[in-house]
Order: C-alpha cells, then structure tokens, then sequence
C-alpha cells in the first residue's frame, strides 16, 4: 500500500461518518413532521455502512489500486410504530383525535451525532499521523 | 534371469516457470525522464487541488475533507520532488568536491 492510500481510507471513512452525521440530521429535523394528507409517516433512517469487501488480502499481496476503506451499504427506513399524540385540533388528526407522530427517539439520535462526531475526528487523528509519518520519512539522511 | 526395464518411473514433467512478475517499469528514457514525469504529476495534483478549492468557493462540493486530502497529497508529493532535488545536489556537490 503506497502511502496516498492511508490518506484514501481515512477520506472514505470520513465520508461514511459524514454521511451518517446528515442522516441523524434528517432524523432530528423530522421530529414533529406529521402525515401530510396521502403521504406516508416519515420513518427514521439508519446508515448501514461496511468495509470495501475482499480487497484486504489483494492489497497484502501486493496488488496495485485496491480501493480499501469504508462505504455506505444502505441507507435503511428503519419500521417503527408511530407516535401517536392525542391532540384533537391539529388538522392532520384521525377521527378519534390521535395524531401520528414519527417514531424517532431523540436521545438515540443525540448519542449516534456524538459518536459520529468522535468517529470523524478520530479519522482526522488517523490521516495527520499518517502525514507526519509520511514527512518524517522524507527527513531520512537529512542532519548530516 | 529377467530383468525389467525401469518402468514405473513416471515421466519426466516439464517445469513450468510462472510468468515474470509485473514489476514497476524501469524508466526507460532513463532518471531525466522519470524526474520529468513526477513533476508533471506533482503539478496535475497541484491543479487537481487548486480546481477543488475553486469548487468549494462556488458552494459544489459536498465533501470539505476531500479538498482538505487533495491539498494535503500535493504538498505531500511537491516535499518528495524537493528531497530529491536536494539529494541530486548534495551527491553533484559530493563530486565537485573531488581533488582532481
């Protein structure tokens, strides 16, 4: 593995963390967003990220552009059962006055931002220690 | 008295080398060549960078760490080219030094 390919894996997990940031975003922006008319609830998305598969041991063996690193696999509607709030005068109740919220639990999302928070700059720790490594090679037979 | 020829030996098998193994190419217009070439890279990646942050300017880039790594790859590829060239000129300097 040549040394851009550090900066390369750090790169794409740092976009997986990025992505999932957006997504608990979304989420936490949907809090209150009831049915609009036909439309169904908006239900909670999950990021579902895995590692590049197989490239581990070609890149091992010496195998030249191998895409290592992280990437999204899905992002998934996770199902779960509505809110529902009894508030009769909110225009989007059903006949008996209950109002569907989306079932999406503020806390989970607080601590997913927090982690994917430290995740990314746990990759930013990642890559500045690969540069520093990269310059001090760059230092060998130098001092004298 | 019979005596067998020798007949349960098997064949003899061909030894097959392998194919050569894909080496880096050897410069072939030698190291003039390959120090031409490094520097054309170090300034595409200079200019790859360069364009992102233009990019970035204008609000078209969804990912801010990736010009981060870009710029960060083109300095890191402009210090190899200036090792080298400070290598080149220590060992000419080396030979300079040389009592005639």
């Amino acid at each position: 593995m040549d040394y851009f390919s550090a900066f390369a894996i750090s790169g794409s997990g740092m976009s997986v963390e990025k992505l999932r940031l957006d997504v608990t975003a979304l989420n936490l922006a949907n809090v209150h967003s009831t049915r609009a008319g036909t439309g169904a609830l908006y239900q909670p998305l999950t990021v579902v990220s895995q590692a590049r598969p197989g490239a581990f041991a070609a890149a091992m063996a010496g195998a030249r552009n191998v895409q290592l690193g992280a990437q999204v696999a899905e992002v998934r509607a996770s199902l779960v059962p509505p809110r529902l709030v009894y508030e009769p005068s909110h225009p989007d109740a059903d006949n008996k006055g209950f109002v569907a919220y989306p079932g999406i639990n503020s806390v989970t999302e607080m601590v997913t931002m927090m982690s994917a928070t430290r995740a990314y700059e746990a990759n930013v720790a990642a890559l500045n220690a690969a540069k520093v490594m990269s310059m001090k090679a760059l230092e060998i037979g130098g001092g004298n | 008295m019979n005596i067998d020829p020798v007949g349960f030996l098997p064949a003899v098998q061909e030894i097959a080398l392998g194919p050569l193994q894909e080496t880096d190419a050897a410069p072939s217009t030698g190291f003039a060549g390959w120090m031409a070439k490094e520097m054309g890279a170090a300034n595409d990646k200079i200019v790859r960078s360069d364009q992102l942050l233009q990019r970035l300017a204008m609000g078209e880039v969804d990912n801010l760490h990736q010009v981060m790594l870009s710029l960060e790859e083109a300095k890191l590829s402009f210090q190899l080219l200036v090792q080298v060239r400070n290598k080149l000129l220590e060992a000419y300097q080396d030979i300079l030094r040389m009592q005639v």
